[in-house]
């Protein structure tokens, strides 16, 4: 075990892929109080929660806020879980709100800046040269919030329609009619 | 309505669903955080709210609750510092850990976030005696395909003996961590110390 030595961790930054399996009673020990089991939560939804901020906010630093706030008000809300419901579509309604209010927070702070300072994340066309998942990011910042939350619950977190309707409180139809124009939007822009 | 989906809506979404990167220690980070906002007094209608919300406390336990939070709240406000092992580890010190403290430390244990890289290892789990060397107690996880291994776990502050077991069957010491003298259960192990501020 000699050559472990100095192999240990440099590991900033990487990538992390979902542990790979869910123990479904963890959500209900963790309501009771079981810390090891948040922390099982944790460790299963952080990566896939950065991935769904990072995608509606645009931004990694602000994304790593959504998800903290996240989890410190799944910690505090677990009183007012249903142990007879998915956690899945409870904890997203909780980070789809945080990814809200920081986008609202963040357009606030948008409206301050002078012309002449308007950050390059705020274009609204792929540049040219551009990679595949940078153009699809960039036309996905450029949808309105609602279809591109709708987008990624649906098509991203795979989500079902039924399980958004209920997070989100919008009609089936409505979630629908967003999804498909978001699907159109990059459709047109991306072909 | 038709069906809003087709391969380049696919593509697309496959591009979105690339994970983000997660930094070494995110998860302890968060446990802080939600630590930390235990310790944070709240507004004053909060705490009605909270008291409201719960018919079986007394008003005068309710108050007396609400004193003690308070006191303990602005004692231990801005006690928190906060970093991962990993970081620790990096700097290639001998001592193996950095902690969290917070006001739970002494009961819950304090969150401590640990990396271990071994790229041919089917399966790792930390041991020690904060687990009661149980090797099913805390798994550690891949960091993606064939990255480093990874865990948060709860110790109480203090000094501990702890190793890594590889594949179910191969005791490993920490080998950037100090070594145990006489370790609990004889074979390789490793000290870290968990501190209370």
């Amino acid at each position: 075990m000699g050559s472990l030595r100095g192999k240990l961790s440099h590991t900033l930054g990487v990538r992390r892929e979902y542990v790979s399996e869910f123990d479904p009673t963890l959500p209900v020990r963790a309501k009771h109080g079981d810390e090891q089991a948040f922390i099982g939560i944790v460790e299963f939804y952080y990566p896939r929660c950065l991935r769904f901020a990072r995608n509606m906010i645009g931004s990694e630093q602000d994304a790593e806020e959504a998800v903290q706030d996240t989890f410190v008000r799944v910690h505090d809300s677990f009183s007012r879980f249903d142990e007879d419901s998915r956690f899945d579509p409870w904890l997203f309604r909780i980070l789809a709100n945080r990814c809200r209010t920081l986008m609202a927070r963040n357009r606030r702070r948008q409206s301050l800046i002078e012309y002449g300072e308007i950050p390059i994340s705020a274009s609204a066309e792929p540049e040219v040269g551009a990679d595949w998942a940078e153009e699809v990011q960039v036309v996905l910042n450029s949808l309105p919030m609602e279809q591109r939350e709708a987008f990624l619950l649906r098509h991203v977190e795979d989500l079902s329609y039924e399980d958004i309707a209920a997070m989100t409180g919008v009609g089936l139809s409505a979630l629908r009619m967003r999804v498909k124009r978001a699907c159109d939007t990059l459709r047109a822009r991306l072909d | 309505m038709i069906e809003e989906r087709d391969e380049l809506v696919d593509r697309a979404a496959r591009a979105l669903s690339a994970m983000s990167p997660v930094k070494a220690g995110a998860v302890a980070r968060v446990l802080m955080a939600v630590r930390a906002s235990k310790v944070r007094p709240q507004p004053a209608w909060k705490r009605s709210v909270r008291w409201l919300e719960d018919a079986s406390v007394s008003a005068r336990a309710a108050g007396m609750l609400v004193a003690a939070s308070l006191v303990v709240g602005f004692v231990l406000r801005g006690t928190v510092d906060v970093a991962g092992y990993s970081t620790q580890a990096l700097s290639e010190t001998p001592v193996a850990l950095q902690t969290i403290s917070d006001a739970g430390a002494e009961s819950r244990g304090v969150p401590v976030a640990m990396v271990f890289e071994l790229a041919n290892a089917k399966s790792v789990a930390v041991v020690g005696d904060f687990n009661g060397w149980d090797p099913a107690a805390t798994p550690m996880q891949r960091v993606g395909e064939d990255g480093p291994w990874s865990a948060t776990l709860l110790a109480k502050p203090g000094r501990h003996t702890y190793a890594f077991l590889v594949d179910g069957s191969t005791l490993v010491a920490d080998p950037l961590a100090a070594k145990a003298t006489s370790p609990d259960f004889g074979g390789d192990a490793s000290v870290m110390m968990v501190r209370t501020p």
